[in-house]
């Protein structure tokens, strides 16, 4: 490398030295970062820090004595960290014989199947609760279809009482599973097949080869995912909100957040959650620490999947089938809601419509919601192009010692609930230029942008680790600048990274929940999913109307996530890993 | 324990991966199936582990038919070509996961598992990981741990091919000593001819999952059945020729750029019968004094080009019909051969192999 810039200096000597040139685009793009993360996190969690811990001009812990006194609030916390137990667990017992299937059989249709696993990521489980609140109301279509074979005198009440939890929790699992489902699998297709017929040949019970050599194996990747289940299930906003479980952490948060400068017990709540983000991080860092290890793969390594025919896949399909079907039964019923004309005492509708979808066309709100997240996710989309491609440049090229401390520094984000950020912003940026209470753009904007940032680090770093740096140092011989060999040659062979980091990027704002529900505060600034929200708590159509908006959204998101997924290939399970 | 295949085939789909074979492998032989890469050697290997199942044929372990024995039952120890080392064990560990499934005492177990160790020169390194070792320490592990186990057929995966030259030779000395010290019957895959002439005691070769022939090294090379194999082990001239009958005690072949006389082969021939000669590059004798001997096959071949290498030189020659021959001379004495000028050499004979035609020369090497 510095062969070739020594090279390339005498022919161009006015020019300053490549090298010298690279670092201080790492410094700047270093500064700029810190800058960012500094306002835009650091800042804004301290303050909920520094809030919770101070009562009366010194520390104090009356915030935390009034919040564990509050039965309220200690129902909810507990509430909360069930959900993310149960959560995670079921999508360990979902998602594992699904990674085994994917990473072990090849069978004809399988790549469809799978793909169709991935659905219900995509799809936000805020919109799915519209439907499955539908579908399992007293007088839902699944009371009537169970009244009507004769299995029930009368109706369930699924949404009351305890079964509230379970329906926030499957659809917590409905929503989360592929996280865990991509991680095991690629950590599954990791482990070389030779490992285990070694033990094979050994006489290894297949439940032993399992629990001595794959799972100690596969585990760091195991936990990159659950943990970012874990975290999601705990802190999610938008699925309690809507199914009406309001003892969660969440939706308290939420609760709190308009009078929290009266009622400074909030504070406390969020600083709940940051600690227990925290900690479940360090757990899981702990636990896995020094166990991570190269499979050394060397040479031809035979193949581990094992090929099998349609007939001999059956209970493999069956599984498949049942699992896409029932992940995609939240987002079926909102597509039947939205379509739904004459709807009273039957499973399915008698009628169907588009009226409540040409309603969005002649209605304020849904306009208004479609504009301002186009806007709000369109201009994060560019900062997180912007700032994640010099990132990325400047991680992969290592163009800065400690690069790979600027690498964990964005990673930041992907580890901290949308929830506490947006708290954050209120706290922080109330009564500032970027009162969120006058206008909200701004900070919506950010927190867009910060949230989505990690995923385009690591979309556009993908692409660079595989773009060998040796075609850059082939143009840098020719006495090519860096940026022109950046302009010429670099950006061209990532484009397809970028484009997916940007589709995803994009995506994941327009759907995001928890900042846009609790930044946006008046009609005006509400993005999508508040005016799905704002449309679905109204009397009358509202919750039809916000069922076709919630189907517009779903649209408009499958289309980019399925562009990003082309784009990326098999590398698209890597967005989803926390370590 | 001697193994014995019985007609075996095993087929993947429409793919005929080993077909119809028939091979016996003696008791204590180190006996190595040598192939180019598709030829159905590692299927070979897969088959006897166990790993594989068989489409049709029986494969025996002295006597014992273990056709559909499971992997584990059939005392084998198997070192794969990636080694396949728990990373996440010590090298202890992983030499002693395997003697944790046998009903050993502990005793018996520590026992074993030093004596592996010893025995690949690993103790210094028992409390290793796998990443912390060099490629042939790795090596030595993995057949550690397959000897551990006291297999009564070791079998090795092409266990050389991941590591240096330098590396590859102290490994071959290695494995000869320790198969001399144990004397496990050892099938040992390779597509290195001079790993299999330098060590086997046996060597079958196998060609588009078809065995070719199976025999001790100095016969394959010195007897080769068919042109491929004259290829495969060591370097040869092929010609075609045509049988003219006899002369003089001697069988006489036509051939583009003339004719050849050979000793009176194994095989019974008929006149205007095609075959294919086979003689060894140092079977070419190069005349580099000019001065005329008599012989009894005189060519006269165009110098193409010369390579010196010290102890030797080689000589690529043109014949009459633009075929080209190589010749090896060893000690070359000092001479003023140019290329593009006219050599007289010579072809002893003795050392021309007459073998039948083969279709499709070029392929499978």
């Amino acid at each position: 490398m510095t062969q070739s810039t020594a090279t390339a200096a005498p022919l161009k000597a006015k020019r300053s030295n490549p090298r010298q040139m690279g670092t201080a685009i790492g410094y700047a793009v270093l500064a700029a970062t810190l800058v960012a993360l500094v306002l835009f996190l650091v800042l804004p969690v301290s303050t909920i820090l520094y809030k919770a811990f101070r009562a009366q001009g010194h520390f104090s812990l009356d915030y935390f004595r009034l919040l564990f006194a509050n039965d309220l609030q200690t129902t909810a916390i507990y509430n909360s960290l069930l959900i993310g137990v149960a959560a995670t667990l079921l999508c360990t017992v979902l998602s594992l014989p699904l990674a085994v299937i994917n990473a072990r059989y090849e069978f004809p249709g399988k790549k469809l199947l799978t793909g169709l696993l991935l659905t219900p990521m995509v799809m936000p489980p805020f919109v799915g609760a519209i439907g499955f609140q539908r579908f399992f109301a007293r007088r839902g279509s699944v009371n009537l279809l169970l009244l009507k074979l004769g299995l029930i005198d009368s109706p369930i009440e699924w949404l009351e009482g305890g079964r509230v939890f379970w329906a926030v929790v499957a659809l917590e699992v409905l929503h989360l599973y592929p996280i865990v489902y991509l991680n095991l699998t690629a950590a599954l297709a990791n482990i070389d097949p030779s490992l285990e017929e070694m033990a094979t040949t050994l006489g290894v019970p297949r439940w032993r080869q399992f629990k001595d050599i794959v799972w100690p194996l596969a585990r760091s990747g195991y936990f990159a995912g659950a943990i970012i289940v874990f975290i999601w299930a705990l802190t999610d906003l938008g699925t309690p909100l809507l199914v009406g479980f309001q003892e969660t952490m969440p939706v308290r948060i939420f609760n709190m957040i308009t009078d929290v400068n009266e009622n400074p017990v909030g504070y406390a709540l969020v600083c709940l959650v940051i600690l227990i983000t925290f900690a479940v991080y360090l757990l899981a860092k702990t636990s896995t620490r020094g166990k991570s290890y190269d499979m050394m793969s060397r040479g031809h390594v035979s193949s581990a999947v094992k090929k099998i025919s349609a007939v001999s896949a059956a209970p493999f399909y069956l599984l498949l089938v049942a699992t896409i079907a029932a992940a995609l039964l939240p987002h079926i019923s909102v597509l039947i809601t939205s379509l739904s004309s004459k709807w009273f005492m039957t499973v399915l509708p008698e009628q169907y419509t588009l009226d409540y979808y040409k309603q969005i066309l002649h209605t304020d709100l849904p306009l208004i919601g479609i504009k301002n997240s186009l806007l709000f996710s369109g201009s994060s989309m560019l900062i997180d192009l912007l700032l994640g491609a010099m990132i990325a440049y400047v991680v992969v090229r290592k163009l800065i010692p400690f690069a790979g401390l600027l690498d964990a520094l964005t990673m930041v984000p992907l580890a901290l609930p949308g929830i506490v950020l947006a708290f954050g912003y209120v706290t922080t940026y109330t009564n500032t230029i970027l009162d969120p209470f006058t206008n909200p753009t701004a900070l919506l904007i950010i927190a867009y942008a910060v949230r989505r940032l990690p995923y385009m680090v690591r979309s556009a770093a993908a692409g660079l680790a595989q773009t060998s740096i040796a075609l850059e140092e082939a143009a840098a011989t020719f006495g090519a600048s860096r940026f022109y060999t950046l302009r010429t040659i670099t950006v061209p062979l990532v484009s397809a990274n970028l484009i997916a980091g940007c589709l995803l990027c994009f995506a994941y704002a327009m759907l995001d929940v928890s900042d846009s529900l609790i930044l946006a505060m008046k009609d005006r600034y509400y993005p999508l999913t508040k005016a799905i929200y704002a449309l679905f708590l109204e009397q009358g159509s509202g919750e039809f109307v916000a069922s076709a908006l919630g189907v517009v959204g779903m649209a408009l998101l499958t289309v980019c996530i399925l562009g990003a997924s082309l784009m990326l290939g098999k590398k698209m399970g890597e967005l989803f890993r926390s370590g | 324990m001697e193994v014995t295949f019985d007609h075996v085939s095993k087929k993947y789909g429409d793919v005929l991966a080993v077909e119809d074979l028939n091979l016996k492998i003696a008791e204590g032989s180190l006996h190595f199936l040598l192939g180019p890469s598709g030829c159905g050697k590692t299927t070979t290997l897969r088959l006897l582990a166990g790993l594989e199942s068989t489409t049709s044929g029986r494969i025996l372990f002295g006597g014992k038919d273990v056709t559909s024995l499971p992997a584990a039952e059939r005392g084998i120890g198997m070192v794969f070509q990636n080694y396949a080392l728990w990373p996440h064990m010590t090298v202890a560990k992983n030499i002693d996961y395997g003697l944790g499934l046998k009903r050993l005492s502990r005793v018996q177990r520590e026992q074993r598992l030093q004596e592996a160790l010893e025995l690949t020169q690993l103790t210094r390194l028992a409390d290793r990981l796998p990443g912390q070792l060099s490629g042939g320490q790795q090596q030595r592990v993995a057949l550690a741990r397959a000897l551990a186990i006291r297999p009564t057929v070791l079998l090795l995966d092409e266990p050389l091919s991941n590591l240096d030259a330098q590396l590859r030779l102290e490994m071959r000395d290695n494995i000869s000593r320790i198969h001399r010290q144990t004397k496990i019957t050892t099938v040992y895959v390779t597509h290195d001819q001079k790993e299999a002439l330098s060590m086997g005691t046996e060597v079958s070769v196998l060609r588009a999952g078809r065995l070719i022939q199976s025999a001790p090294p100095r016969q394959l090379y010195h007897h080769p059945e068919t042109p491929f194999i004259a290829r495969f082990i060591g370097e040869t001239n092929l010609v075609h020729a045509t049988y003219r009958g006899d002369d003089d005690g001697h069988h006489l072949f036509e051939c583009g750029f003339g004719h050849l006389l050979t000793k009176r082969p194994k095989q019974v021939l008929s006149p205007g019968q095609a075959v294919t000669l086979s003689f060894r590059p140092e079977t070419i004798s190069v005349q580099v004094d000019g001065a005329a001997r008599p012989s009894v096959n005189p060519l006269r071949l165009v110098l193409e080009h010369l390579t010196y290498l010290g102890e030797s030189e080689q000589l690529a020659l043109r014949t009459s019909d633009q075929q080209i021959l190589r010749a090896n001379i060893f000690n070359p004495p000092e001479h003023d051969l140019q290329e593009g000028t006219v050599v007289v050499c010579n072809v002893d004979p003795e050392h021309i192999l007459v073998l039948p035609v083969e279709h499709d020369l070029s392929s499978g090497t």
